[in-house]
């Protein structure tokens, strides 16, 4: 019974991704599509493999990744800290929340050339503005799941007469785990989006960079390759929390 | 669980003079209970009613330890309640309130835990007090898997762990259909025929209160005063039968009459 439905759970996600590849590939043989604008599955395969043996592509991978782990670490603990303060202060809650949900509204990259301005287009500046695509999400979902957190809960720790550390770790810190994974991974969605954009947009160096060279001289397999390593990294990464947020939140959706 | 029930000590609960002022006066405080005074016996089964607002559950919170009055002192085995003695006070509340990441067990076990009891100590009392309850084969469930009978019964079966000297129920079995909430209390009558601790009950049910117990506080609307304890010489053990007796339909009545009418004017509501 597990088995069968796990099988159907990956199976049918395979076949079609599997069947989508073949129409792709066929398509591009029979001439129905511009080679220029869709070179052939096999082909973006045999680029990839190709890429992926060449120290440069390694060398933007490790750019890439080392710009958007850099942004993840400031601003995942940053907004969480601020997340914790807006609602644990009214006051200041009442303050700046607003406020931030008029930030977050507004498209990020409109902000792009005045980064590029103030930080130059090294590695700071695109750390500096993937933090800041990516610090509105965690202090709202943070603030939000601190106070979601159940007063009885916190009530009934009270009454066995735990302590504040008690009450954090064993209320506040189980009760908003699947709250908190889920966070981490919308976070690095903005983070990762963030970092490529700023990348693409002016940069020497980094993944984001390899993609706009390439569309820009028509290196049509080489910006679909790209396109996959992107595609992969990312997916790995949310696929993996989202299996942690099931772990830990099994309670939460029958509640 | 004879060893549960030998190693209860009850304690009895002194309320002296307890008033609670909610908000600060010039913003129009309120007040919430007036001058209570009233004395439980070690190991009896003590009942508050009273009207909505009437303060029965803030007097029942300080008993826990964790409100204080404004003025006046619970003494709880001699001792005062001046913040919250889990080992003294199990407390029930009208929602289970159980912890939905942990299991029944490990729900059961967060007080021992809080007390940094070591994991073998804590599973094996656990399982004595979901044995109690009449849980023991639901002790890796989680929450969601159970009814609100039994989640009330894991709640009860925390409130017990600590074999405390009182158990503090607060309408615990209010948000239960008819029938369960009957069980519930034979149940209950049964557990503490075998633990022997002091129960302190909050309801608004007259029929629960007169079938639990041994002396039933009544008391009037805002601001709370104690209007009269009554006495329940219904002999132990209780049964359903016992409902549809004259002595029961009279304590019934009488208490539903001192709710109803409470002596002197500006109480009618």
């Amino acid at each position: 019974m597990k088995t069968s439905r796990w099988s159907a759970a990956l199976l049918h996600p395979i076949t079609f991704f599997a069947a989508a590849i073949a129409v792709w590939e066929a398509a591009a043989r029979a001439g129905v599509v511009d080679p220029i604008l869709l070179p052939s599955a096999s082909q973006v395969a045999q680029v990839l493999a190709q890429l992926l043996g060449q120290a440069g592509t390694w060398e933007a991978i490790g750019v890439t990744a080392l710009e958007t782990l850099g942004a993840f670490l400031i601003a995942v603990p940053a907004g969480m800290l601020i997340g914790w303060f807006l609602a644990e202060n009214r006051y200041w809650g009442a303050v700046f929340k607003p406020l931030f949900y008029f930030l977050f509204s507004i498209p990020k990259s409109i902000f792009l050339p005045m980064f590029i301005l103030a930080v130059g287009i090294g590695l700071e500046q695109k750390i500096a503005f993937g933090v800041f695509s990516t610090i509105f999400i965690v202090v709202m979902s943070i603030s939000t799941a601190i106070e979601s957190v159940s007063g009885r809960h916190r009530l009934v720790a009270e009454c066995y007469g735990a302590s504040r550390r008690q009450i954090a770790l064993h209320v506040f810190l189980p009760s908003m785990l699947p709250a908190i994974l889920e966070t981490l991974r919308l976070a690095m969605v903005f983070n990762f989006t963030g970092i490529i954009l700023a990348e693409m947009y002016v940069s020497r160096a980094g993944i984001g960079h390899l993609l706009e060279r390439w569309g820009q001289n028509y290196m049509l397999p080489q910006l679909m390759a790209g396109v996959v390593i992107v595609s992969c990294a990312a997916i790995v990464f949310n696929e993996s929390l989202r299996a942690l947020e099931n772990k830990f939140g099994h309670w939460r959706a029958s509640r | 669980m004879i060893e549960t029930a030998r190693t209860t000590r009850a304690a009895g609960i002194e309320v002296r003079g307890v008033s609670m002022r909610y908000g600060n006066a010039e913003a129009g405080a309120t007040l919430a209970l007036k001058d209570v005074s009233l004395s439980i016996a070690p190991g009896s089964f003590f009942v508050l009613v009273g009207p909505s607002g009437c303060g029965k559950s803030s007097l029942l919170m300080m008993m826990t330890g964790l409100l204080q009055p404004t003025s006046g002192q619970i003494l709880c085995g001699g001792q005062a309640m001046d913040k919250p003695y889990p080992d003294r006070a199990g407390v029930v509340f009208q929602e289970a309130n159980l912890y939905p990441w942990l299991t029944a067990q490990k729900n059961v076990e967060f007080p021992l835990m809080l007390k940094g009891i070591p994991q073998e100590e804590r599973s094996r009392r656990a399982i004595e007090a979901l044995d109690l309850v009449g849980l023991a084969g639901f002790a890796q469930r989680h929450p969601h898997e159970l009814s609100g009978g039994m989640k009330q019964r894991v709640s009860i079966a925390r409130g017990l762990v600590q074999q405390p000297a009182v158990l503090l129920m607060d309408e615990p079995f209010a948000a239960l259909d008819e029938q369960t909430r009957l069980t519930m209390g034979d149940e209950l009558l049964r557990i503490w025929e075998r633990t022997g601790q002091t129960i302190v009950f909050v309801t608004h049910s007259l029929t629960e209160a007169v079938y639990l117990a041994d002396e039933i506080a009544v008391m009037s609307a805002r601001p709370g005063q104690l209007m009269e304890i009554v006495a329940v010489d219904l002999p132990r053990p209780r049964s359903l039968e016992m409902m549809g007796t004259p002595e029961y339909a009279g304590l019934r009545n009488r208490i539903w009459q001192l709710i109803r009418n409470p002596a002197g004017p500006g109480h009618e509501h």
